[in-house]
């Protein structure tokens, strides 16, 4: 059926165009992935508890003047040292609650939970 | 611990001649003078961490002079770029001798120790010296500064030390 209606080109098109309807209706379940920014600002993070599905990105933006890191308390991932108006990103790849902290400045702490 | 840090503050607030809040009470100060003393109490830390970063064997107080030095670095940093947008220049006062003529003795004072005794000073005095820059930035310095760019750093500039100010308590409580 496929192979006669192809055969014409008005049909053609239309199993084009639905091909890539379909492709792009996809897209956002296929990827799904979200990216979350953290804000890094007057030393805290902000938001600095936040809820995350796995294969999502967080996103930590400093905005202050001095560097800070993002480090998983339980050695996850760990940024280095993220410099005045940089920003550095991770995928999370496994459920659960993840702490974090500002090596640099201890009092400084987060928490990503995924599922 | 506590009282210790309540003697130091007092003992950095004696050598100044005046009260925390006095450390800069000079009336009239202006905002080219108020620079140049936020600059010199960073430059001061800076000075004390170089002194911790040779003498020092605790990882804790490595990490901690470490970010003292990065951080006064960055904010006098923002400063003298902020001066240089203005086109303007700090401007010595008695305030910031004061200062570094406190910080001179100090430095000595730390020199002349080494091992769990300097660790122990070295963080007493941080408590205590970012208590008294705090205070005085927060009810001296900002207060009196007009120029807003100068007085946004200068704010910026408190949240940081807050930080380093808590940073140095927990740290003091941890090392004995």
């Amino acid at each position: 059926m496929q192979t006669a209606n192809a055969s014409r080109p008005g049909s053609a098109r239309r199993l084009l165009l639905a091909f890539l309807f379909l492709t792009a209706c996809s897209a956002p379940s296929v990827a799904g992935a979200e990216d979350h920014v953290v804000e890094i600002a007057n030393m805290a993070f902000s938001p600095a508890e936040i809820d995350v599905k796995v294969g999502d990105t967080v996103t930590f933006v400093n905005r202050d003047l001095v560097p800070h890191t993002a480090t998983a308390s339980g050695g996850e991932w760990d940024s280095g040292s993220i410099g005045a108006g940089d920003e550095w990103s991770v995928t999370i790849d496994k459920a659960g609650e993840t702490d974090y902290v500002c090596t640099f400045h201890p009092a400084m702490t987060g928490v990503v939970r995924s599922d | 611990m506590k009282n210790k840090s309540f003697w130091s503050a007092i003992a950095i607030a004696s050598m100044l001649s005046a009260s925390p809040a006095a450390f800069a009470a000079d009336a009239g100060l202006n905002d080219l003078q108020i620079a140049h003393i936020a600059y010199t109490a960073g430059q001061i830390d800076i000075g004390y961490a170089e002194i911790a970063l040779k003498k020092t064997h605790d990882k804790d107080v490595r990490a901690f002079a470490d970010t003292m030095l990065r951080d006064h670095a960055k904010v006098n940093d923002a400063a003298l770029a902020l001066l240089k947008k203005l086109n303007v220049a700090p401007e010595d006062n008695a305030t910031s001798q004061s200062l570094e003529t406190a910080a001179a003795a100090k430095r000595a004072e730390l020199s002349a120790l080494k091992g769990a005794a300097f660790d122990k000073a070295y963080v007493a005095n941080e408590v205590a010296y970012h208590q008294l820059v705090n205070t005085t930035l927060d009810q001296t310095l900002i207060p009196e500064t007009k120029n807003a760019e100068l007085k946004a750093l200068l704010t910026s500039a408190l949240g940081i030390f807050t930080e380093h100010e808590r940073h140095a308590e927990t740290l003091e409580a941890e090392v004995k």
